[in-house]
């Protein structure tokens, strides 16, 4: 616009010039009709962008299948020239009966599917045609740069034409590593179609994703947010040889457990290595800190997730840790699925008043390895391979690392005197030992300040009620269990509530803690948070044994505290469900070495129950949880003997 | 998954997106554009206030001045179901709405306040819009400004153009016909009534009243094109009477096919949503003649998308017995489209 004159002007006169033209310039623009402005320019560049990628988004019919909210049409993207598409597996209810897909002259054709990309949502399918789709160019990593335009397209509303949504890369790397997020509004109107760029290239597939979850519809909650996510095409293409052959992409497993604890502070140390995993086959060992992943620095645990969280089975990663002074550097090929772990038992459980160096013996289990070795209560277990072992909490994590049928050494104090046997791990018993309760320490009782009997817990932010027996011979210096009582839904009787736990509790030195439903007709899944919160207040107050949490729960209450159990595996160590059955949909996680969980079920004779209560504890011990049942003869609930057998269960969870 | 669409969008971040267009882009001079525009559809925009005030029910919508003498284009419901209905402004001065006329089936209404020489839309100059256009949505959204106040812009594009009758009973509304898809949030309570502008401010719709995606459970952003209204508004305003109600039912056929007349005899309704499959075929019928066979799976009828038996059965009862039938069957992996003809 600004015509500069070829000779050398005096300078006032330059700026006389440029002063002029941009005047000129600004009224211009000024103008609304003026069409070519940059706003008219950058709707055309985007709107050829978007043509340019319309041809290659199909629309896709998926009929019959289970209810779920969504029997509109959906969006897929082409990606070869002979049909092969990608979508978002959440368009694919369970048990739909058939696929069409809009072919390029404007029909419908039938089409498979042909596999699953489960670790990023997202589904391949190949259509019956002969017609010729065109498929279009991905955008590489590098230039993917956040505040970029970004089109949301679909073909929701039509066959012909996309529907669109603009808006920007907000974020490259979400969800552990897999996504790029955008503010465009995603939600089923384009789930499975593509994010463009401005130049009519692919970022990637709209899929619902949540840091939550993996099942399909994880992150739908999220939809038209502000917050929606593109799996990078780039990462798919290098994979969909694989996908097209029909071989399911899975999430990429190690096989080892960290310390427990918050992920953004703790580093990656391993104190378990699952025995038969990929870890192990590799040399990582129990002590070793990751601290890179391929080119990737970990220095805590949320990194290493990061670093995991987009790899498939069948990978190969690079892992260096770091074992005491050296640094060692392994290669991993990641696994689908580990061999479900079990835990192994020496038979023993620890005093807890032993305040000294290794675990002093409280009791023998009868007919376990322990008693075949001939270990007796007062002994003091002090190393397991020649390593010292420091307490008993040790020592459990110890034998994290083995399984039932290991063979290991055990080193003993008896009288002061070491002595060292062999022994082959056995497996951990249905029925818990009937012996008496753990002798308070010998010392004279602390002075507490701290209520007892029936307390209110009130948490100002909930409007859930909330109440816990606490022992009246409660002190400090003793570790209590925690038996968390989930009721049916109902009023709750909590004069009752005390009748029936205060002497055993007082006993066996457990709290009682009894948070309540806000609606007294039924629990809601996401009360999980508030019951945890709950449990944080009461482990702030009192002393409380982490090996002997326990979420215990009748009907509605019960399936909420398989709920609670499964989501804070860091916390529970007990799940304890009175008559109800495990829910059928509920995604069994596997069993940690580090993160012990048991299950104790009570079925209740003559129940409809009983039948689907048994499926779902052959699915538990299938996963290689400790699972003790028990029938109870009446409805109303436990009897106190019932409650005693119960209670001396919770007290033998810190066995060994 | 139907409950996980219920959530509705916060209150924030459509200010949000309002607050962004007359600020964010202040630097360049296209915002000027964008402000500019804003500038002049303010003046013609009113709030009005009616009906409600019960729990769910906002007590106001959105409006515009469609005429010098005081004429309002605003959607026809509730709100304006009562004696008093009131109009403000954009400078604040309240008046009186009385209905001229209401076209239920548009779900449409023009208000006349007693006015004069008022800053107006005018309906003959408004524009269409091409999916991907830029567009204004100006309106007064969950009631945030009264008074004097301007109403709320927020920003977008036109995300599609579509129909609600694409579907039979994918959209639960009474308006049957072509509309806009908005990139925006802009269909929340308070917004119904408001204007759809390009990003000069020439008027293109007329937002609608909320509704749900009943085939995915989303809140739906949509505008109907003035096109659409035009006719019936200036019919309105001439005194020429409107039909006052619409019934789907009117059209249902006394005589129409049946699966028996055709010779389908379809697998037992055993499921909430039966896939469905042919069983057997009668003997010389129409439907053998014509090629169908047993566990052919019906996909579709007349360009229906059938899910279901039931879906099948309530479909061929719409259809007169003296009009073709397009079927279209999945056979193995294979489409097959099929034409029974009307006897």
């Amino acid at each position: 616009m600004i015509i500069l004159p070829n000779q050398q002007l005096p300078l006032f006169k330059q700026f006389f010039l440029i002063a002029i033209t941009t005047t000129v310039f600004c009224t211009l623009t000024k103008n609304s009709a003026a069409q070519d402005d940059l706003l008219a320019q950058e709707e055309r560049a985007l709107q050829q962008a978007v043509a340019q990628v319309a041809a290659s988004v199909v629309q896709i019919e998926v009929l019959g299948g289970l209810e779920t909210g969504n029997d509109g049409p959906v969006s897929g993207l082409a990606v070869s020239n002979d049909g092969f598409i990608l979508s978002s597996a959440v368009n694919f209810p369970p048990a739909f009966t058939s696929i069409l897909v809009s072919t390029p002259s404007g029909k419908r054709a039938a089409a498979t599917l042909v596999s699953h990309d489960y670790n990023r949502n997202l589904v391949l399918l190949k259509v019956n045609t002969t017609e010729q789709y065109t498929t279009a160019s991905p955008v590489p990593h590098a230039e993917v740069i956040v505040g970029q335009w970004s089109v949301a397209l679909g073909k929701t509303y039509s066959r012909e034409v996309v529907n669109q949504s603009l808006g920007i890369v907000s974020a490259t790397n979400r969800i552990w590593g897999k996504a790029i997020q955008t503010d465009a509004k995603i939600s089923p109107a384009n789930y499975g179609g593509p994010l463009i760029d401005i130049q009519g290239r692919v970022y990637g597939i709209l899929t619902p994703l949540s840091p939550r979850g993996q099942s399909p519809t994880d992150g739908t909650d999220w939809y038209d947010s502000g917050i929606g996510f593109a799996i990078p095409l780039i990462d798919i293409l290098p994979h969909l040889d694989t996908l097209k052959a029909g071989n399911d992409l899975h999430s990429g497993l190690l096989g080892v457990s960290l310390k427990s604890g918050d992920i953004y502070d703790l580093p990656a140390e391993i104190v378990a290595v699952q025995p038969k995993s990929p870890a192990r086959a590799s040399g990582l060992q129990k002590g070793d800190t990751i601290i890179k992943v391929n080119d990737l620095v970990i220095s805590r645990q949320a990194q290493l997730r990061h670093a995991l969280g987009g790899q498939y089975a069948g990978n190969t990663i690079t892992v260096s840790v770091k074992r005491g002074d050296q640094i060692v550097t392994v290669k991993v090929t990641l696994v689908e699925k580990l061999e479900p772990y079990e835990h192994p038992l020496l038979g023993v459980l620890p005093d807890r008043n032993f305040a000294e160096q290794g675990t002093q013996i409280r009791h023998v289990y009868v007919d376990s390895p322990a008693q075949q070795v001939k270990l007796q209560q007062g002994d003091i277990i002090t190393h397991i391979n020649s390593e010292a072992v420091a307490d008993h909490n040790a020592l459990r994590l110890v034998l994290s690392n083995f399984e039932p049928q290991d063979q290991l050494t055990l080193t003993y104090l008896r009288n002061n005197e070491p002595t060292t046997v062999s022994l082959e791990l056995g497996s951990i018993p249905q029925q818990a030992p009937t012996i008496s309760a753990h002798a308070a320490p010998s010392t004279a009782a602390p002075a507490d300040t701290l209520a007892t009997g029936l307390i209110d817990v009130k948490l100002p932010e909930e409007k859930n009620e909330c109440v816990a027996i606490i022992p009246t011979n409660y002190r400090h210096d003793v570790p209590h269990a925690l038996i968390v009582w989930l009721q049916a839904p109902g009023k709750p009787d909590n004069e009752e509530l005390q009748t029936q736990w205060i002497a055993l509790a007082e006993q066996y030195h457990a709290i009682v803690l009894a948070p309540q439903s806000a609606d007294p007709a039924r629990w809601n899944p996401s009360e999980v948070d508030f019951i945890r919160k709950t449990i944080d207040n009461v482990l702030s107050l009192y002393t409380i044994d982490r090996n002997r949490i326990v979420v215990h729960g009748q009907q509605a209450g019960g399936s909420m505290s398989y709920l609670v159990g499964f989501a804070h595996r860091d916390l529970i160590r007990g799940v304890a469900p009175l008559d109800v059955s495990l829910p059928a949909r509920t995604a069994i996680k596997a069993n940690d070495p580090g993160e012990r969980l048991a299950f104790y079920v009570f079925d209740v004779k003559e129940s409809k129950l009983v039948k689907a209560s048994a499926a779902g504890v052959k699915r538990l011990t299938a996963a290689k949880y400790p699972v003790t049942t028990v029938q109870l003869n009446d409805k109303a609930g436990l009897s106190d003997s019932d409650r005693l057998q119960f209670l001396q269960w919770v007290d033998s969870l810190d066995r060994i | 998954m139907s409950l996980l669409f219920a959530k509705r969008l916060p209150l924030l971040k459509p200010l949000l997106i309002a607050t962004l267009v007359l600020s964010g882009l202040a630097t360049s001079s296209q915002a000027d554009d964008l402000a500019l525009a804003s500038n002049t559809v303010q003046s013609k925009m009113v709030k009005i206030y009616g009906a409600g005030g019960l729990k769910g029910l906002e007590a106001y919508q959105s409006g515009f001045l469609i005429s010098g003498d005081g004429h309002i284009l605003t959607v026809w419901s509730y709100v304006l179901d009562t004696d008093y209905i009131t109009v403000v402004l954009d400078d604040g001065r309240k008046f009186e709405g009385k209905i001229v006329g209401a076209d239920p089936r548009l779900e449409m209404a023009v208000l006349k306040i007693d006015s004069q020489e008022l800053d107006h839309f005018s309906l003959s100059k408004s524009i269409v819009l091409q999916p991907g256009a830029r567009i204004l949505t100006i309106s007064n959204l969950f009631g945030v400004a009264t008074g004097n106040e301007p109403c709320s812009v927020l920003h977008g594009i036109v995300a599609a153009t579509t129909s609600l009758n694409a579907r039979r009973g994918a959209f639960k509304s009474p308006y049957q016909g072509p509309i806009y898809v908005l990139d925006a949030i802009s269909n929340n309570p308070g917004a119904a009534g408001g204007a759809l502008t390009d990003s000069y401010g020439n008027l293109a719709g007329l937002l609608g009243k909320e509704l749900r995606n009943a085939q995915n459970g989303t809140w739906l952003n949509y505008a109907l094109p003035i096109a659409q209204l035009t006719t019936a508004v200036e019919d309105i305003i001439a005194g020429r009477t409107r039909p006052r109600s619409f019934d789907e039912t009117v059209n249902r056929p006394d005589n129409p096919h049946t699966l028996k007349s055709l010779g389908i005899r379809m697998v037992p309704d055993v499921l909430a949503k039966t896939p469905p499959f042919v069983d057997s075929i009668t003997r010389k019928s129409v439907a053998e003649q014509k090629g169908i066979q047993p566990d052919d799976l019906i996909l579709y009828l007349n360009n229906r998308r059938i899910d279901s038996l039931n879906t099948l059965v309530n479909e061929i009862a719409l259809i007169d017995k003296i009009d073709d039938i397009t079927v279209v069957i999945q056979r193995d992996n294979n489409l097959i489209d099929i034409t029974l003809p009307g006897q």
